[in-house]
């Protein structure tokens, strides 16, 4: 089962999804709405977001591509839920900068409260997975607490969904395709195979130094083939039985509007 | 997570904001990995396992092995508590968005450096005491005026004038405001003093800003 959240008819509503595509609400109700319809407006899938963990450098490639040594330890930093949008919304890029680049990351979303958890255990933690598009503006990288809070932590650039697929839906998620297209071109084609660090090593690591709890997430890194994006481009994350997450990017101006 | 916490939603913290440590450090902050001093505030968040409230404990760390740290620390902060929507706001009309002012300590594990994210360090479960209360904004004429001290068992460790702070509260609110959208009860911890505090299992530990209380939490495992 898959399950988003999004604004129908005027309603915000917790939706299921089976695998005929239908929708059904919390509350029972059908609708008669196809999944890719200009009637939806999709939000973030985590109802209450948590703390949002995300991995720099989980992919060897990216880092070499980078031009860093894959780490020996997880390099982990935290956002925060203003960075969250929907599938098909906006991310903004700010004016007079250089390099703002996508990175397409498999999320797993912790479903229940643990400490110290155990490598086989883990996967009981997750509830399931999502992608998100954890944007980075490069620009802005300064060597403390790398990378910033300026960097990583700005409105709207952290796409995430459009759904959350249950873990025991998905067979094997550290062999699944990933790939981004930017303005219909792919430029980024990896497997989460290669991932440095896995889910469980991550669920492992992170609830030994703390509590986990429902709705945090863990981004997991994205591979090699970070590309510059630019106002009124289209970018599309997919990973292969998750889901595929569309955004546009908008100029800093567009986006913020009155308070440009 | 503690209930009845006074922070809704996050709670950021402003590392590097006292002139004399980063006086200090200019030689260090020259070398590799840094290679030049900061041009921005240096922010980092503590998440919510780590929020707790004014008389609670505060659990002393474990390492990955399970056993308990060999040492852990402390700094102070005022917290300036959010209480509208904070949306790419001027200094000069920044403080017109506080609430009010609380405390913040935050507990760590000592700190070796600030080139990456110092989740283990900063991220314990209970670590981040806010309180005793929010004091309403117009009570505190000029947020830079306070000092912020700790007491450990009675005995004064630290203090710290903001005056001495290399940006005000005003300017950090703009800087952030200009990062990220902040909500109300979100809380800015404004910076601590260079030199943290060390502490031991069982310490009582009392952080005052005079006009907005003292924050008294207790280490664990004792």
């Amino acid at each position: 089962m898959r399950h988003a959240r999004i604004i129908f008819d005027g309603r915000e509503l917790d939706i299921d999804i089976d695998t005929n595509d239908r929708i059904t609400t919390s509350g029972g109700e059908v609708l008669d709405v196809a999944l890719d319809s200009d009637d939806i407006t999709w939000l973030p899938p985590v109802k209450e977001p948590g703390t949002i963990f995300a991995l720099g450098l989980n992919y060897a490639d990216h880092a070499t591509e980078l031009s860093f040594e894959p780490p020996k330890e997880p390099l982990v930093f935290i956002k925060h839920a203003n960075t969250l949008t929907g599938h098909r919304q906006v991310s903004y890029r700010p004016d007079n900068i250089e390099f703002q680049h996508y990175e397409c990351e498999l999320v797993a979303v912790i479903g229940k409260a643990g400490k110290n958890i155990k490598r086989e255990d883990a996967m009981d933690y997750v509830a399931g997975y999502t992608v998100c598009n954890d944007f980075a503006i490069r620009d802005y990288l300064e060597n403390y607490y790398r990378p910033n809070l300026r960097v990583k932590s700005r409105d709207s650039l952290l796409p995430m969904g459009p759904w959350i697929v249950d873990r025991e839906d998905v067979a094997d998620v550290n062999n699944l395709r990933l790939t981004t297209e930017v303005n219909g071109k792919i430029t980024q084609d990896g497997s989460t195979s290669d991932m440095i660090f896995d889910v469980p090593f991550l669920v492992e690591y992170l609830s030994k130094i703390m509590t986990l709890n429902p709705g945090d997430m863990i981004a997991t890194g994205t591979p090699h083939g970070v590309v510059d994006m630019q106002p009124g481009d289209t970018v599309i994350c997919t990973i292969e039985n998750i889901c595929s997450l569309e955004t546009r990017i908008v100029s800093e101006k567009e986006y913020y509007g009155d308070k440009y | 997570m503690t209930a009845n916490t006074l922070v809704h939603s996050k709670l950021i913290c402003v590392a590097l904001n006292d002139k004399s440590q980063l006086a200090a450090l200019e030689g260090t902050f020259n070398e590799a990995p840094y290679k030049k001093p900061p041009t921005q505030p240096v922010l980092y968040y503590k998440p919510r396992n780590t929020w707790n409230v004014d008389g609670a404990e505060v659990e002393w760390a474990k390492d990955f092995d399970g056993n308990d740290v060999q040492a852990m620390a402390v700094g102070a902060s005022l917290g300036v508590v959010i209480g509208r929507e904070t949306c790419r706001v001027s200094q000069a009309e920044a403080l017109d968005y506080v609430r009010g002012y609380t405390i913040v300590s935050d507990f760590s594990l000592p700190e070796e450096n600030y080139f990456r994210p110092d989740i283990k360090g900063k991220c314990l479960d209970t670590s981040a005491p806010v309180g005793p209360e929010v004091v309403p904004a117009d009570t505190i004429a000029n947020p830079d005026a306070l000092t912020v001290t700790i007491r450990v068992n009675d005995e004064q460790k630290s203090a710290i004038a903001l005056a001495d702070m290399k940006r005000s509260v005003a300017e950090l609110i703009s800087t952030i405001s200009w990062i990220m959208t902040l909500q109300p009860g979100e809380i800015i911890a404004v910076g601590f003093a260079g030199d943290r505090v060390p502490v031991t299992r069982g310490d009582r530990v009392e952080a005052t800003i005079e006009g907005v209380g003292t924050l008294t939490n207790t280490l664990g495992g004792a």
